[in-house]
């Protein structure tokens, strides 16, 4: 449903120079499954997520939703995802109702059944009762739920959710990662990505650990566990994240660079 | 492009920003309320001022003249024949010449009349000597005696009476050392208090009036007539219509006040459906939305344009008509001059203005939007106003200039022309409207269609989008332009480039004027501009901040097709240049103070060997300029697709690098047509080429011409000798639009590899 291959992204920084987001990354996520994108702050996983939702075009490589190019079929790709982040902020002045409303019309459905859905999803997400407040006087769990209800008025096949329990107290957070449960249950494609390890051991099927732009592993929690000899997964993360920092330092050391790597910043054209 | 998404954006929007209490106050009840009150506090104002009558102490009234008295016992100013009655304006007070033991203290008088003002019982006094009434006698008495008895001396010495204490009165402060007056009549007033001042003035217009009167009286019964200090009148009849009157004064001031309003309507709903929705992070989730980027920013742009129109239209209503009622109210308190000039505005008047609002607030939105996305925060986005009023208010207030009129040049200026069109328009000159209509609505649509272009390029640029906040310092920047330099310039350096070109030579004007000492004067000025002030940053630039120079200032392998077409092309373009060159001129008439300077030029440049002159005034230009303009900074906008870009902005630099006005304006239409050759044939050398005929031309006809050569016999198809200047023939004149056209066309047909080089180019 999902495929990435060798994605890449760089841009130019005005400190590190050609700052490189995402290095190669390749995955794919099949339908009915969560994909946990797991990775420290500044790792890339918003750049993923963003290219996947057409927001960032990739610098090289290939990214197909729903047998659909990022690339070459945008519009395509957006009307068979649907995109939750923390930078996919809800309309102040808008009411919960009218603002998912709007995005249904903007993916085109017809009135009646949009009324329908809208609906189904409000009782369903137990929203009803805020459906006439608007965006300004909401919690942020609130605001949540109607970014949830917004990316799944067109009824998409991929979701993704960029860190979507940031903010939230332990009781709504709870009662997403049901939804989230609930939507994989009902055959959505759901890329998902955290730093929080409870999240990922509960809900993610399978898991990438993404690490300064590069995934480190991906498998289910069975096989890293296997492969990094370790059953805790918070210390599982661990030993990946400082697996690659050593070997990042062996990489230096070879190359005459004796100081730490600068965070994010390419290595060859510095070590000159 | 689907309008639905357009109408389904532009609605919500439009809730949005209605829903916001702030923008509703101050893009409707704002104006509603602004000008009324404005209206209210004038009235309030004329009223105070009309009922504050000016207080006048009159010291010595029993000097003044008998036989033309100036009050009455009850104080009130007679009316005597053609004197204005300014018993409203002025209540007075008189005291006898003061005499103490006989003596007259001026020390005494001055300290009451300056306490008096100071406590606001009077506001001036005047002092009335007793030897005025013998001082304009013993003047008559002059006149009389003088051979002539001519009317001027009486007249000169009448005015001297009244205005010359007058105006030498200063304010009570400087008048400790008065000393009595020659001429018998002294105001004293505190010209720092405004009532004073007032005061003083209507003594003036009140004194003005005596003495008039006063000629009269005294020609009267020296036996001539009063008409002798009138010798004629003029009778003017007013051929202006009752409408174009009463709007004249409006027609100059509501376009502007008009576009004022619909560019600050628009900005700051732009700032914050852009810089807005990114602070608050919603501008993403309509980014990942199915909406195109195009059709958001069209969605955009039609609410900015709503707000726009809606703030220009209720701040002009509201103050058309709280001035047409302030206005009629100044009618009934008799400033009917006022009353005329500011009539009501005739309704085909309102339509008129409402047809320049609507392409000029496309515009401003436009222009609002795309610099409002570049701002990352509605804080960002305010700095952004400054500028672009900036530049935007000039173009709005030219037309208020009273020499400026509707013309070709001037509707060839964005706005300008626009607010020409309508005054015309207005003032009901329909035919001339009906001319210039065409350029104004193409420059006009030029203007909205490349504004609107750039806001969408805005909207699809991910560095505009998702721009951070990073940490910045000069060493941390030029450890950047260093590290992370590249094969071609970027855009940013191609602009400083031009920048830095454009100042320094303005620059090198100031300081050289416009003196050029001779032939040496000329080669080394021209060597200094083009070399060191032209192509030297150019080079510096392509060598500290490109790796690759020649790739920088693209100098690349170009086809030999090409080269020979530009060959061709620099002869057959001539002649249209040469024309074009000739038109502009008779739009823009040169001033006689440059005709005189290029004609010495002229005559210096022709006074010298041929190929000294070529290789200065013709070679050195080509390629200084070519490398500079079609190379560098060509190359650097040429990046990210910005094929448009490069030609309009180096048409634009290499215009304004010229120094006289006609010489731009042909160099910019020039540049144009370089900068396409430069984009098709993907580098320097065939610009360099087109323009090095084309100058080489210039020079040696003009040159041939001043040294009283004739055009060679063979060539007698194509060009002749006329007037002792060399012109082309009307055949090879339109024969030579035909070849630049075909070989333009050659130009146009890029092979493989100059495909591949703009491609890398315009990466």
């Amino acid at each position: 449903m999902v495929e990435v291959t060798e994605l890449t992204k760089t841009y130019q920084d005005l400190k590190a120079g050609q700052f490189v987001a995402l290095d190669r990354v390749s995955f794919h996520v099949a339908p009915g499954e969560i994909f946990g994108l797991l990775g420290p702050n500044g790792a890339g996983k918003t750049t993923a997520l963003r290219i996947l939702s057409t927001v960032l075009k990739p610098t090289s490589g290939s990214a197909r939703v729903a047998g659909f190019d990022v690339n070459h079929h945008p519009n395509e790709v957006r009307h068979s995802i649907g995109f939750v982040s923390n930078n996919t902020a809800m309309y102040e002045r808008m009411t919960a109702w009218e603002f998912v409303e709007y995005f249904g019309k903007l993916y085109g459905i017809e009135a009646e059944q949009l009324e329908r859905r809208m609906h189904n999803i409000f009782s369903d997400l137990q929203m009803l009762d805020i459906r006439d407040v608007v965006g300004a006087k909401m919690s942020t769990g609130m605001k949540q739920k109607v970014s949830i209800a917004r990316a799944i008025i067109h009824d998409p096949p991929v979701l993704v959710f960029d860190e979507p329990s940031l903010g939230l107290d332990v009781l709504v957070a709870r009662a997403l990662l049901k939804i989230i449960g609930q939507l994989r249950d009902a055959g959505k494609c759901i890329i998902f990505s955290t730093h929080i390890m409870r999240e990922v051991e509960r809900l993610c099927d399978r898991v990438a650990i993404l690490y300064h732009g590069r995934i480190l592993a991906t498998g289910t929690l069975a096989e890293l566990a296997d492969r990094y000899h370790e059953t805790d997964f918070e210390e599982l993360f661990f030993t990946a994240l400082a697996e690659s920092d050593q070997q990042q330092v062996q990489l230096n050391g070879s190359l005459g660079h004796s100081h730490e790597r600068d965070s994010f910043s390419p290595t060859t054209s510095e070590c000159l | 492009m689907n309008w639905r998404h357009v109408n389904l954006i532009y609605m919500r929007e439009l809730t949005d920003q209605l829903r916001d209490r702030r923008t509703v106050f101050t893009i409707t009840v704002l104006p509603l309320l602004l000008y009324p009150l404005i209206g209210m506090l004038m009235m309030q104002v004329a009223q105070f001022n009309k009922r504050q009558a000016a207080n006048v102490r009159i010291v010595g009234l029993d000097n003044w003249p008998s036989e033309l008295p100036l009050l009455d016992k009850r104080n009130k100013p007679i009316l005597h024949p053609g004197m204005i009655d300014v018993s409203e304006w002025m209540n007075f007070e008189s005291q006898p010449w003061p005499t103490i033991d006989g003596e007259f203290s001026w020390e005494q008088m001055l300290t009451a009349a300056r306490t008096d003002i100071a406590s606001d019982k009077i506001d001036a006094v005047l002092f009335v000597e007793p030897g005025f009434e013998q001082e304009l006698r013993s003047r008559l008495t002059v006149a009389a005696a003088g051979t002539t008895g001519s009317g001027s001396a009486i007249l000169n010495d009448a005015d001297s009476a009244g205005i010359t204490p007058l105006s030498t009165q200063e304010s009570v402060v400087e008048h400790v050392g008065v000393k009595p007056s020659s001429d018998g009549l002294q105001v004293i007033a505190n010209l720092a208090r405004d009532n004073s001042r007032i005061a003083q003035e209507r003594i003036g217009v009140l004194l003005d009036s005596w003495r008039a009167a006063w000629v009269s009286s005294q020609l009267a019964s020296a036996g001539m007539s009063p008409r002798l200090i009138e010798p004629f009148t003029v009778d003017a009849t007013d051929t202006a219509t009752e409408s174009v009157k009463s709007a004249v004064l409006w027609t100059k001031i509501l376009p502007m006040v008009m576009l004022v309003w619909a560019l600050t309507g628009a900005f700051y709903p732009a700032i914050d459906l852009c810089a807005g929705e990114k602070e608050r992070g919603t501008l993403e989730t309509l980014l990942s939305s199915p909406a195109r980027r195009a059709e958001i920013v069209w969605g955009k742009l039609f609410t900015v344009i709503t707000f726009s129109v809606s703030s220009a239209v209720l701040n002009l209503l509201s103050m058309h008509f709280t001035a047409s009622f302030v206005v009629r109210k100044l009618l009934l308190s008799g400033i009917p001059d006022l009353a005329e000039t500011l009539g009501p505005l005739p309704i085909q008047a309102v339509g008129w203005l409402l047809l320049l609002l609507l392409p000029m607030a496309a515009f401003f939105s436009a222009l609002a939007l795309a610099i409002a996305a570049l701002a990352r925060s509605t804080k960002e986005g305010q700095y952004y106003l400054m500028p672009l009023l900036l530049v935007t208010l000039p173009l709005v207030s030219l037309p208020m200039l009273p020499s400026m009129s509707l013309n070709l040049g001037t509707s060839l200026i964005p706005v300008t022309g626009t607010v020409f069109l309508i005054r015309s328009l207005i003032e009901g000159r329909y035919f001339e409207a009906f001319i210039y209509l065409p350029t104004v609505v193409l420059v006009t649509a030029c203007c909205c269609g490349l504004s609107i272009r750039w806001a969408i390029k805005q909207f699809e640029s991910e560095t505009v989008m998702f721009r951070e906040s990073e940490r910045w310092n000069l060493k941390l920047l030029l450890h950047h332009l260093w590290r992370d330099r590249e094969d071609t310039a970027s855009t940013a350096s191609a602009l400083l480039a031009g920048a830095i070109i454009l100042v320094s030579i303005f620059f090198a004007q100031l300081a050289a004027g416009s003196f050029v000492s001779g032939w040496s004067g000329i080669a080394s000025s021209t060597f200094i501009v083009q070399v060191l002030l032209i192509l030297t940053p150019c080079l510096l630039m392509s060598v500290y901040l490109t790796r690759s120079p020649r790739r920088a200032l693209r100098i690349h392998r170009v086809q030999f097709s090409h080269v020979i077409a530009a060959l061709g092309l620099g002869v057959a373009v001539h002649p249209t240049y040469s024309a074009l060159g000739y038109a502009i001129q008779q739009l823009y008439e040169i001033g006689p103070e440059t005709q005189q300077l290029l004609a010495k030029f002229q005559h210096m440049v022709g006074s010298q060997p041929l190929w000294a002159v070529l290789m200065i005034l013709a070679a050195l230009p080509a390629l200084c300029e070519e490398l500079a303009f079609r190379g560098f900074i060509f190359g650097g906008l040429l990046r990210s697709g910005g094929a448009l870009r490069a030609i309009v902005v180096t048409s634009l630099l290499f215009g304004f690098a010229h120094p006289v006005l006609q010489q731009s304006i042909a160099a910019a239409l020039m540049g144009l047509f370089l900068g396409l050759i430069a984009w098709r044939t993907g580098g320097v050398i065939c610009t360099i080429v087109v323009h090095l005929i084309n100058n080489t031309l210039s020079v040696s006809m003009a040159w041939m011409a001043m040294n009283h050569f004739e055009p060679p016999a063979a060539l007698s198809w194509a060009v002749y000798s006329q007037d002792s200047s060399w012109t082309y023939t009307p055949t090879w004149s339109t024969l030579s639009v035909l070849l630049a056209l075909t070989l333009t066309f050659i130009l146009m047909r890029r092979d493989t590899q100059t495909q591949r080089t703009v491609q890398a180019e315009m990466a």
